[in-house]
């Protein structure tokens, strides 16, 4: 495949610069840079990118938790700690570096297990219909009735072994139903179109038809519920972790920061707790989705063209 | 109709069971058994055996699911291993909170979404509903658990506008005093709930306008020489509301999973509190139950939610 | 006789309708009831019929991708439709299929050659550079140039999406093609283009079609023996003669007389034919049709012609035909 990609392009190289499919990313990304508000979003999710995962670069994680009394709740520029420090003397700018770091990671985990699922379940659910749709959307429904976060607690605090990847799983138990009913209902749509019978009569295998034939029908779909999702789950962890069943104590995270807001003494007499994190949790909510919705802008756009 | 609705009980069984079999199982999972609370040095080891023979606590899985489900007819849910009274009458106590809370909340987003999504609707694209998507989006970007700390923070601890906690103040007094003050006390959180409930229906709300004002039918009627008024008061906007009234199920579910956040934010004494308070006290009998009561709402809003919109669409009735 | 290719026997497809407070099924849609026919060798063979009768069902039940309720369709002496006999034989290497929509018909995320290439690269061997040679010439055969290949469906017309469906239908060198309206997408002046492609196809490698379509000019203008489909039943068949010139039943008579014509002396006339046909269709309804709307089993008529009619009307119905002469 990739050298009869290679040949083509060394042959005809020209040529094959002149075509684009119907609807490339490339075409959405252009809506986006046209977007003033949508390209300050997107500024900004690589500013905080850059602060997290470059800032954490230079850190060393067991040093960022070590606890040192004597520090405790210093205040804003207190001894060199920019935003002062916590309970533990902890820096808060420190913790605001790791804990958003982790806070996305696990966004970014939980997103890329549900896609994933979401993705092939809904293929395989929409493609082929039936009684095998009929069972998976019984299931996807039941799961989606279920009080997630209550069981979402409960697991945390009976696992053996909890860590940050337990959260990824538990969080993702549920997480994988809307994308999976989100990609089903457009395979449904895609299934009886006449170029999926074409490449049945032309005998190729459903596996193939489902991944080389309508996947790619799907992409700009894809990257716009991967974007929204990715909001979502941040929000979900920081919640979980800000109700203190979320990340394990020794593992910094927004929702953990902003989770001092819980004693009336913080928010009145120590804001630089929990008021750094928030704004930096809000920032993220408010940029992704704002591009996400943009995107959906764009998408939507483009399929009332064709 | 009945059919339907009929056939939407039968279907909630099945789920019913399954949801009673994973809390089963979610509750052997959590550590500790109904002896764990009174264990103290003295106790005999021996004894506490012959305790949880005769409780029953060594049978096979099924015999002890089935023992656990006929109590739950019974209405006995078990007692707290901390608290040391039955489960239900602690959890009453805190449905009821939970109830003025929710249905606070409830009346609060509809008197708010309704107007919001008819105007951006009706005003599609002009600056009226460019002010609502703004709002929209906030409403749905933000997380709720910074949605309702910045306002405590704001209206609760800055502006000293209304309580930090607690469901009534201590020195309420008297029918009118007392329920005063609890209103005054559930005010704040339910306004903030409220908002961020309304995302949904005001989308809905909004498309159900746009797409409608362009139908067939509209047009009919305005070519009729309907006034512009009446087409939108007595066609788009009566079509448009009727999908709404189907949310009313999905909207108290999702109230009831936001419990937790709101009742933690703002020290309010309902199921979500003792929830938080349980699970912090590994007082697992008031978890098992509290998940099971969840759950049982969850599906029964779905329920309402399928059954009120058989009745608002014939098309989704049994023939 | 020619050495027939296919035959379709006793085929049917039924959709379950269900309803009721139990979901059971309660009834069925006959899409297609008990059709057979067969198709020779290098033949076109039209399959008539208005909207809704069930001659695109029984064309994608030929080329495997309906199930089938029951019935056979035999195909170098086996049954393909089992999904097992069909891979065996690599059926839909000789059985391939155009479709109407041809926009999308073509995946609008895949390049020219790649679809194209399909079917060559899932039934045949080839080398890249073999394949890229072949696509070439099945661009040149369906007279597109050579740089379509880079390209995707969205940039070309209506007709020449078409002849690259018609190019992808020819590229593993098929026996029969079904054919569901090719045309009736296309613009009057890109129809006639694209049919006398298929045809001059057909010749060169003796390809039968199964030609579906609506439109009984078109499919005088291709096709040597057709059938007439309603409501999932064949009404008539027989060679174009039959069926033209000494139409039986009267769906067929009423589709003939539909056929629009530029022929204003005779207007007069027509419009009297037309409204004969319309009575006799009025009148009677019960010796057309059986109690549920349907036509009734076909009969023989002579050699190939048979008709959706009660014995004895047959005779009575040749014996007026024999008087009109």
């Amino acid at each position: 495949m990739s050298d009869k990609k290679k040949n083509a392009s060394k042959t005809e190289v020209k040529k094959a610069k002149i075509s684009s499919p119907a609807s490339s990313f490339k075409v959405v990304v252009r809506e986006i840079v046209k977007d003033k508000v949508a390209l300050t979003a997107f500024i900004i999710i690589v500013l905080i990118l850059l602060f997290t995962f470059g800032g954490s670069l230079f850190l060393d994680s067991s040093k960022v938790t070590e606890i040192n009394i004597i520090d405790a709740y210093n205040g804003w520029g207190v001894n060199g700690h920019l935003f002062g420090t916590d309970d533990g003397g902890r820096d808060i700018v420190n913790l605001l570096i790791m804990g958003g770091r982790n806070s996305i990671l696990i966004g970014l985990g939980v997103t890329a297990v549900c896609e994933l699922v979401g993705l092939v379940v809904g293929l395989v659910s929409g493609y082929y219909g039936g009684y095998i749709d009929a069972i998976i959307m019984r299931i996807v429904d039941f799961v989606q009735v279920l009080p997630r976060m209550p069981i979402e607690i409960v697991l945390v605090t009976v696992i053996p072994h909890y860590s940050a990847w337990s959260l990824v799983w538990i969080i993702s138990v549920f997480g994988w139903t809307n994308t999976a009913r989100y990609f089903r209902a457009f395979v449904l749509s895609q299934r009886d179109r006449d170029y999926v019978l074409a490449s049945k009569t032309s005998g190729s295998s459903d596996l193939k038809i489902m991944f080389r034939e309508v996947l790619p029908n799907i992409t700009s779909m894809l990257i716009i519920d991967v974007v929204l999702t990715i909001a979502g789950n941040i929000g979900i962890e920081t919640t979980l972790s800000f109700i203190g069943y979320g990340l394990p104590p020794t593992t910094p995270s927004l929702g953990t920061l902003i989770g001092f807001a819980n004693d009336p003494v913080n928010v009145v007499n120590r804001p630089w707790l929990w008021l750094p994190a928030t704004v930096m949790l809000l920032a993220i909510s408010l940029s992704i989705n704002y591009v996400g919705r943009a995107l959906q802008r764009a998408g939507d756009a483009r399929q009332r063209e064709n | 109709m009945w059919k339907t609705v009929l056939r939407r009980i039968l279907i909630m069984i099945p789920q019913l069971i399954i949801l009673s079999i994973l809390v089963f199982f979610l509750a052997k999972m959590m550590p500790g058994d109904p002896f764990s609370g009174q264990i103290n040095p003295n106790t005999d080891p021996k004894q506490l055996a012959a305790l949880k023979q005769a409780a029953g606590l060594n049978d096979p899985a099924p015999v002890q699911y089935a023992r656990w489900v006929g109590n739950l007819f019974k209405g006995d849910m078990g007692t707290s291993y901390i608290q040391h009274v039955p489960v239900t009458s602690l959890i009453a106590d805190r449905a009821v909170n939970t109830f003025w809370l929710s249905l606070l909340t409830t009346i609060i987003c509809y008197a708010i979404s309704i107007p919001l999504g008819v105007t951006a609707g009706r005003h599609q694209d002009e600056w009226q509903d460019q002010t609502v998507q703004i709002f929209n989006y906030i409403t749905f970007a933000v997380p709720a658990f910074v949605f309702f700390i910045l306002g405590i923070w704001l209206f609760g601890f800055t502006l000293g506008w209304f309580p930090i906690s607690g469901s009534v103040s201590p020195n309420a007094s008297g029918f009118w005093g007392t329920l005063g003050s609890q209103l005054y006390h559930i005010l704040l959180p339910a306004i903030l709930s409220a908002l961020i409930t309304t995302t949904s229906i005001v989308q809905y709300l909004r498309t159900g306008i746009v797409d409608n004002k362009v139908e067939d039918y509209v047009r009919t009627a305005h070519s009729k020489g309907v006034p512009d008024n009446v087409v939108f008061n007595k066609h788009i906007l009566r079509n448009s509301l009727l999908p709404i009234a189907s949310s009313f199920g999905t909207v108290i579910t999702g109230l009831l999973s936001g419990s937790m956040v709101v009742e933690m934010v703002f020290s309010y004494p309902g199921m979500g509190k003792l929830f938080l308070d349980s699970i912090g006290q590994r007082d697992y009998t008031t978890l098992t139950a509290l998940i099971l009561i969840f759950g049982t709402l969850t599906l029964l809003g779905n329920l309402l939610s399928d059954i009120i919109m058989s009745i608002v669409d014939p098309r989704i009735r049994i023939k | 006789m020619a050495k027939e290719i296919i035959q379709v026997k006793n085929l049917k497809v039924h959709y379950p309708i269900r309803s009721g407070f139990w979901n059971r099924i309660t009834d069925y849609v006959r899409a297609v009831d008990d059709v057979s026919l067969t198709i020779n060798e290098g033949e076109t063979y039209g399959l008539i019929g208005e909207s809704g009768s069930g001659k695109s069902t029984t064309g994608k039940a030929i080329v495997g991708v309906e199930p089938v309720t029951s019935g056979q369709i035999i195909y170098k002496d086996v049954d393909v439709t089992k999904p097992s006999n069909r891979r065996k034989l690599n059926y839909n290497k000789d059985v391939q299929m155009i479709f109407q929509d041809s926009m999308s018909s073509l995946n609008p995320r895949k390049r020219i050659e790649d679809i194209i290439a399909e079917p060559i690269r899932n039934f045949e061997n080839l080398t890249t550079d073999q394949e890229r040679t072949r696509v070439q010439e099945l661009l040149d055969i369906v007279g597109m140039p050579s740089d379509a290949i880079y390209k995707f469906p969205h940039e070309f017309s209506g007709g020449q999406r078409q002849r690259i469906g018609v190019a992808r239908a020819v590229a593993t060198n098929p026996r029969l093609i079904v054919a569901d309206e090719p045309t009736s997408a296309l613009d009057l002046s890109v129809q006639a283009q694209v049919l006398n492609f298929m045809k001059h196809i057909q010749q060169q490698y003796n390809i039968a079609y199964l030609f579906i379509s609506h439109d009984l000019g078109v499919v005088k203008h291709m096709s040597e023996n057709l059938a007439i489909m309603h409501r999932g039943r064949l009404v008539e068949i027989g060679s174009r003669a039959d069926i033209y010139n000494h139409p039986m039943h009267i769906y067929t008579k009423r589709l003939l007389s539909a056929i629009p014509m530029v022929d204003v002396e005779n207007r007069i006339k027509h419009k009297k034919h037309r409204q004969e046909v319309e009575l006799e269709f009025q009148n009677d309804q019960s010796k057309w049709y059986d109690k549920n709307g349907c036509v009734y089993p076909l009969q023989q008529v002579s050699g190939n012609h048979w008709v959706a009619l009660p014995k004895d009307e047959v005779i009575q119905e040749e014996l007026n035909e024999k008087g009109r002469d």
